[in-house]
């Protein structure tokens, strides 16, 4: 087989990356009609805190465990949505199977197997969301009573991520051959990017729901937003002029490795895992057998990230005092897209918990500002990869490995360019011009702003939870640590770890410190 | 001139429908194709032919192709 980047529009209807920016923004498109009116979003599944026996007075019953988001939100047919309950499982299920599979018919996968394994992976996800959902995993102090407990674990619905994860690494570490065969389904990439497409309507509708409370915290938060979008922005410039020479020196002054491997593993470690080894290994013209092995240890340390560092700045060090500090330091440090949004979603969970808890009620953040604010320093990473690999192609086809008669193409940047942003920067940009276009948040434009909430919330909202969920999901199955130990991988191994944890993981946060502290989050408590 | 160009684990394999060249490194390619670009007449003396290779994005395994999708394409100016 084939399948080469020739002209700018190569991979439209074959590569994933394109795939995330059509399924998020055909569902985004589907939300925006609710403005019209017509509300064809509705039926997305969501799951409530529930318990076995609901206390008198109190609430969780198991048979409203999971509901339609449009029974709530939907302006036109919230009697029709109330009615689905928990059939709105099937009819996720049946839409979502019906767009990925049309993805993996063009992407030419294998399409039997792809429809089995994305069903096992979906209705796993979803059981495993249920179970994440029971009070005692995610009630927080505040409401245990009325669940009638007298104690939780308090972990919200970062419950149903921790154990998507561990149920899909069980798979990926003692059902190795299952783990092969759910692979073709096992997409963590293609999931998390479709859900940061959906991010993108998350952070448009953002000063929205602000607005609901009054004018200036809608105001306060498309300010905040754009604040972030900057700061992200500098924050990454300044962490790769800092992170790739840095590990690069380290691999090679102390690890002696040679400086092809060097540099396929510098960027890896220090710029965005995957992608970034497999983009510099080209522009360096490694042996593709560099950047594989590189990026095999990328996506088993990236997880070990994602199981570690939200616990970490949650309860260690910034914790709910400079909580953008924490989520622009996670963008920063934990590598490919899929653990770094999950590790940002799981710590906006935990932190947003923390905060309710540490004030008694009185502080509420709405959900997903931490969030956004992992993947927006990770978004400007993606970004700049290209260019990145663009400026080491020029390094070593014109200086380092001097080849007469050798061009590198401007093309190139195109190519490594993240596609999936441009869904996320379109969805975000067109419903922060729908706040400001209707008197954002003024009295006379807040019945369009209350009809585009209703096709956003099961957006950015239940498809893109639940995204997250088959992304920890899918993160689980694929990752297997015996590859760890594999002696082939040698002193990389210790690179990664001596890099990873002594000096990226510092200096991101004194990055993100130097341009999030301070940095607040709006309290939404009425 | 357009050709694909992959990696066989261990040489780059340069092809197109009428040649196919390989090679352990990148330089050893590129002398490799002008010889035999000059012995089979496809550049005249004196001239200078820019050949494009696309990478075959099939090299890289499936399940890394999900976080990048694009390795190198590359031009090299062969001279007769």
């Amino acid at each position: 087989m084939t399948s080469v980047n020739r002209k700018w529009y190569s991979g439209m209807l074959t590569q994933e990356d394109w795939w995330a920016v059509w399924l998020g923004l055909f569902f985004f498109g589907l939300g925006l009609l609710s403005i019209a009116g017509v509300d064809l979003v509705g039926w997305a599944v969501y799951p409530k805190k529930w318990v076995f026996n609901v206390p008198e007075g109190g609430t969780g019953s198991i048979s409203h465990a999971f509901y339609a988001l449009g029974s709530k939100y939907s302006l036109t047919a919230k009697a029709f949505y109330k009615g689905l309950g928990w059939w709105s499982i099937i009819w996720t299920y049946v839409i979502f199977t019906i767009a990925t599979c049309i993805g993996a018919y063009c992407m030419k996968w294998d399409l039997k197997r792809y429809f089995v394994g994305w069903t096992i992976i979906y209705f796993l996800t979803i059981a495993t969301w249920f179970v994440g959902h029971h009070a005692f995993f995610a009630a927080n102090k505040t409401n245990w009573h009325k669940y009638g407990l007298n104690f939780a674990l308090s972990l919200g619905g970062g419950a149903s991520f921790i154990l998507a994860l561990i149920i899909g690494l069980i798979i990926g570490n003692f059902f190795k051959g299952f783990a092969s065969y759910l692979s073709e389904a096992a997409k963590p990439e293609w999931f998390i990017k479709t859900a940061i497409v959906f991010l993108g309507v998350k952070v448009g509708y953002l000063p929205i729901k602000a607005a609901a409370t009054s004018a200036k915290l809608g105001h306060q938060m498309a300010d905040l937003t754009g604040h972030l979008f900057l700061a992200g922005a500098v924050a990454t410039i300044v962490a790769y002029m800092i992170f790739w020479p840095g590990v690069y020196l380290i691999a090679r002054r102390i690890f002696k490795l040679p400086r092809k491997t060097a540099a396929v593993l510098g960027s890896g470690i220090s710029i965005c895992g995957v992608s970034a080894a497999v983009a510099t290994g080209g522009a360096v013209r490694a042996k593709p057998v560099v950047s594989i092995m590189v990026s095999a240890l990328v996506v088993v340390w990236a997880v070990i990230e994602l199981v570690v560092l939200p616990g970490f700045f949650t309860h260690v060090w910034p914790g709910t005092s400079d909580p953008l500090v924490a989520g622009s330091a996670m963008g920063m440090a934990v590598k490919t897209d899929g653990a770094d949004a999950a590790a940002g979603d799981l710590l906006d969970e935990f932190l947003r918990n923390k905060i309710e808890v540490e004030t008694n009620g009185r502080v509420k953040w709405p959900e997903g500002v931490i969030t956004t604010s992992a993947v927006m320093t990770k978004v400007w990473i993606d970004m700049f990869i290209g260019l990145w690999a663009f400026v080491l192609a020029m390094v070593w086809v014109y200086k380092i490995d001097r080849r007469p008669g050798e061009t590198v193409m401007a093309s190139e940047v195109w190519h490594r360019f993240p596609k999936f942003v441009l869904g996320y920067f379109t969805a975000w940009f067109i419903y922060l011009a729908i706040f400001f276009l209707n008197g954002a948040g003024a009295p006379e434009g807040m019945h369009v702003l209350k009809a585009a909430k209703a096709g956003a919330v099961p957006v950015e909202k239940g498809f893109r939870k639940l995204f997250f969920m088959l992304t920890f999901m899918s993160l689980g199955i694929i990752t297997d640590f015996s590859k760890l130990a594999e002696a082939k991988f040698g002193r990389m191994v210790w690179v990664y770890f001596v890099a990873l944890f002594l000096f990226i993981i510092p200096v991101a946060v004194i990055i993100a410190y130097l341009f999030h502290h301070g940095m607040t989050i709006p309290n939404i408590a009425g | 001139m357009e050709m694909i160009i992959s990696h066989n684990g261990r040489d780059w394999v340069a092809e197109n429908e009428s040649l196919r060249v390989s090679a352990p490194t990148l330089e050893l390619l590129d002398i490799r194709l002008t010889e035999k670009m000059r012995a089979g007449h496809m550049v005249a003396r004196g001239q200078v032919k820019k050949v494009f290779m696309a990478f075959n994005n099939a090299t890289i395994p499936q399940w890394i192709r999900q976080y990048a999708q694009h390795y190198f394409n590359r031009i090299v100016e062969v001279r007769g």
